[in-house]
């Protein structure tokens, strides 16, 4: 069988509580090699406990995880498989960007001249060969999180850990770390856990997803499937701004249109709402698609842009989370 | 086993041999600590002091004559304290303080055990003793002025220094392991080091009660202090004295024992919680706290009671009137005690008196003015004399008056005699400074200037080895 098929990462009713308050309720995922599995979820909803806790950093409760059948009782092994790029991780400032990955390397048991190439490779990867010998101090925020990303490497991990990794960086630097971090999944095959509050940036690259809410996983699976869960009983569509009344009439002709209303009168956004719910899971549903636009075009208005609410990561994670909450 | 990691296993066989990790992060942590560390400060913050604590005291020195022993031990003494704050606060610093920079996960998140995470940070905790010790010595030398004390006080200062240091370092890294900032972590070490200096701020015969000695026997630091002092100012043997090492020895097992089998097990991104030892050592705290209240009604002095008086027949003159020095001169001068009545006396006892005749001036200790302030003489006959000579070494300048009390013993626990008083010596003291007392100076100011020196180059070699652009 294929290695990559195989889970390299499977969390069993992984359980955790402070004091009174339960923290996590039964997480249960896996995770193959070479896929990155975004990991969502309002705050507080356990996605640090999960992550330390999965990292080894603390013990469950209760459930059971392994890392490439490694139990987690047996944590200093686990620590050889993985890579993690904490949320807020610090950086000592009075060395280099060299000697940090090497002196990691060196800790993960590489002898001197092995963990200098190792560090010399690792820094090319992530971008910073030239950059090497300066002081980390003096780096960019995105050039540490760089750093922190190749640390995380140092060990060639089966499993990367990368706690919002793109937080505070600039729109490019984001784009750039991402497709780093794709690189990594699929060049090497390592499995990737992406936390991030950035859902469009989940949804970018994520292969699959785990949403989390009050200590619950409240849905998971390929990211495509996930996005087919939200309710779409709503469309949204810009056109003219000079055109919104005649469209509205137009629209609430059609009998399976229940209301149309101005979701922004400036920007010309109209808000379409459906008099049933459409989840997507029968092709027929996406007839309406074409009526709505069809009686848009039959009546002469241009149509500059078209999506149904719930077709977004987004959508679909205020919908669940919310569900949760209630 | 993966094929990623077998390939990782792989180079590491195929490269040589993988550095344990205690040793890692030992040296790592150890060139953290000097190079442009703390440290670094610490030690030349020391060096300093000590510059300044020397001179001071061979300043002293050379007016009061405080023997070389003493001066050894004293710079010795001050050496340690300082030593053991800088071990203390390096201590307190290396786990709240890598919670607090946040880089405490990246390390916890390496295969490295927790034990040896704390081995290696201890080891690296510890080194600034040695250094400060290296830079003791030159002093030593100096103020032992030849002296065979200088053995010794290297020996046994460096023997209890280690004890002391090595306990010191683990008990702040101790109270950073229970800590989440260093704030909290500096705090509590600050008050731990002050409640070991209190015994010592006790009044003298709070000391010598039996709850006081038993205090200063059981504090790691006085008893190191005391047993310094007996051994290396009062001559006395280790065979009469090495139950005094047993405290901080002890002192020091206790705290590594906490350390390395309490404590490293236990290591965490969280300081640790309120827990029972936590709440034990409230409590000793609370414990030790209540037999220092306890020390002080044991060592209050018995009020003397009244006695009969009883009347004198004996004269004591001296040889001088008033005398103009200058801080630092040796005054000499002769009493002479006789016999004026008719019936011999009891054994006599001659003491010195000194006293300032300016009201607003510093008290007088007698003690540090002369090494012999009481004479005791067999009884006179009837008209019989004999003299007595006496020396004064005048330590600050001023106006001052020194006198002679003659006291007959009294004969029985019921009985006192009248003490006679002689005539005073006017004795007028002239400022007059060295600046170079026993030849200090250059250790004084050259020790901080060579640390000085090797940091600035340790720093420009660092620079050398670095690319300093900007980001």
């Amino acid at each position: 069988m294929d290695d990559q098929n195989q889970p390299i990462l499977i969390a069993e009713e992984l359980r955790k509580s402070y004091g009174q308050r339960a923290a996590l309720r039964g997480l249960s995922f896996s995770l193959q090699g070479g896929r990155v599995l975004g990991f969502l979820g309002p705050n507080g909803a356990g996605k640090t406990t999960s992550i330390r806790i999965l990292t080894t950093i603390m013990q469950p409760d209760s459930g059971n995880f392994s890392v490439d059948g490694i139990n987690h009782k047996h944590p200093e092994k686990i620590r050889r498989k993985i890579g993690v790029l904490p949320e807020s991780l610090g950086f000592p400032r009075q060395i280099t960007g060299f000697e940090y990955l090497t002196y990691y390397g060196q800790l993960y048991g590489l002898p001197t001249g092995a963990a200098k190439d190792n560090a010399r490779r690792l820094l090319s990867e992530v971008g910073l060969e030239a950059r090497g010998k300066s002081l980390i101090g003096s780096y960019s925020h995105g050039m540490r999180q760089r750093v922190g990303i190749a640390r995380a490497l140092v060990n060639k991990p089966l499993v990367v850990f990368l706690d919002e990794p793109t937080l505070g960086l600039d729109p490019r630097g984001q784009q750039e770390l991402l497709a780093l971090i794709q690189h990594i999944a699929r060049e090497y095959g390592t499995g990737v856990i992406l936390c991030s509050h950035s859902l469009s940036e989940i949804e970018g690259i994520c292969d699959d997803v785990v949403i989390l809410s009050s200590g619950q996983v409240v849905t998971q699976g390929p990211v495509n499937q996930i996005l087919g869960k939200g309710q779409r009983n709503v469309y949204r569509i810009q056109i003219p701004v000079t055109d919104l009344a005649p469209a509205q009439e137009e629209l609430t002709k059609l009998s399976a249109v229940l209301r149309v209303s101005l979701l922004g009168e400036m920007s010309g956004w109209l808000r379409v709402e459906l008099t049933y719910s459409n989840n997507g899971s029968n092709p027929e549903d996406y007839s309406i698609n074409n009526r709505l636009l069809g009686a848009l075009i039959q009546a002469g208005i241009p149509v500059m842009s078209f999506e149904a609410e719930g077709s977004r990561l987004q959508d679909v994670f205020l919908q669940l989370t919310e569900e949760a909450i209630k | 086993m993966s094929s990623r990691t077998a390939r990782m296993d792989e180079i590491s066989r195929s490269e040589g041999r993988s550095l344990p990790a205690w040793w890692l992060i030992f040296t790592r942590e150890l060139t953290d600590l000097w190079v442009g560390g703390k440290a670094l400060t610490l030690i030349l913050i020391y060096s300093v002091l000590l510059g300044i604590m020397v001179y001071v005291l061979s300043s002293n020195s050379e007016l009061s004559l405080i023997p070389p022993k003493e001066m050894a031990y004293e710079t010795l003494k001050n050496a340690m304290a300082v030593s053991l704050f800088i071990a203390l606060i390096i201590g307190a610093d290396s786990l709240s303080g890598e919670r607090e920079r946040a880089t405490f996960e990246a390390l916890l998140l390496t295969p490295a055990s927790r034990r040896q995470i704390i081995t290696g940070k201890f080891l690296s905790g510890i080194s600034p003793w040695p250094i400060a010790f290296l830079i003791v010595i030159p002093y030593l030398n100096v103020v032992a002025q030849g002296d065979e004390i200088l053995g010794p006080a290297i020996l046994w200062g460096g023997i209890t220094g280690t004890i002391l240091a090595t306990a010191y370092t683990g008990l702040g890294m101790l109270v950073s392991f229970f800590s989440n900032s260093n704030k909290t972590s500096y705090f509590v070490s600050l008050g731990i080091y002050i409640l070991f200096l209190v015994p010592a701020q006790l009044p003298g015969r709070a000391q010598t009660g039996a709850t006081g000695q038993f205090l200063q026997w059981v504090n790691p630091v006085a008893a190191v202090n005391h047993f310094l002092s007996k051994h290396l100012v009062n001559y006395r043997t280790l065979a009469e004295f090495w139950t005094w090492l047993i405290a901080p020895t002890a002192f020091m097992l206790i705290v590594l024992g906490l350390l390395f089998l309490f404590a490293a097990p236990g290591l965490r991104l969280e300081g640790g919680r309120e827990s029972k030892i936590g709440k034990m050592l409230k409590r000793g705290t609370a414990v030790v706290g209540l037999v220092l209240l306890l020390a002080f009604p044991t060592a209050v002095p018995v009020l003397a009671r009244d006695a009969l008086k009883t009347e004198s027949g004996l004269q004591i003159t001296i040889d001088k009137d008033y005398v103009v020095v200058k801080t630092g001169d040796k005054v000499e001068y002769n009493t002479v005690i006789t016999n004026i009545g008719s019936t011999a006396s009891a054994p006599l006892i001659v003491a010195m008196n000194l006293i300032n005749l300016d009201a607003k001036g510093d008290i007088v200790d007698p003690e540090d003015w002369s090494p012999q302030r009481t004479q005791y003489l067999e009884g006179l006959a009837p008209g019989e004399s004999a003299s007595l000579s006496w020396i004064i070494n005048t330590i600050l300048d001023g106006d001052y008056m020194v006198y002679m009390v003659l006291i007959d013993a009294p004969t029985s626990t019921e009985t006192t005699s009248h003490p006679v008083a002689s005539s005073g010596i006017h004795l007028t003291v002239t400022p007059f400074t060295r600046l170079n007392p026993l030849g200090v100076l250059p250790y004084a100011i050259g020790g901080p200037v060579l640390l000085g020196l090797a940091i600035f180059f340790v720093y420009r070699l660092r620079r050398k080895n670095i690319d300093l652009g900007g980001s």
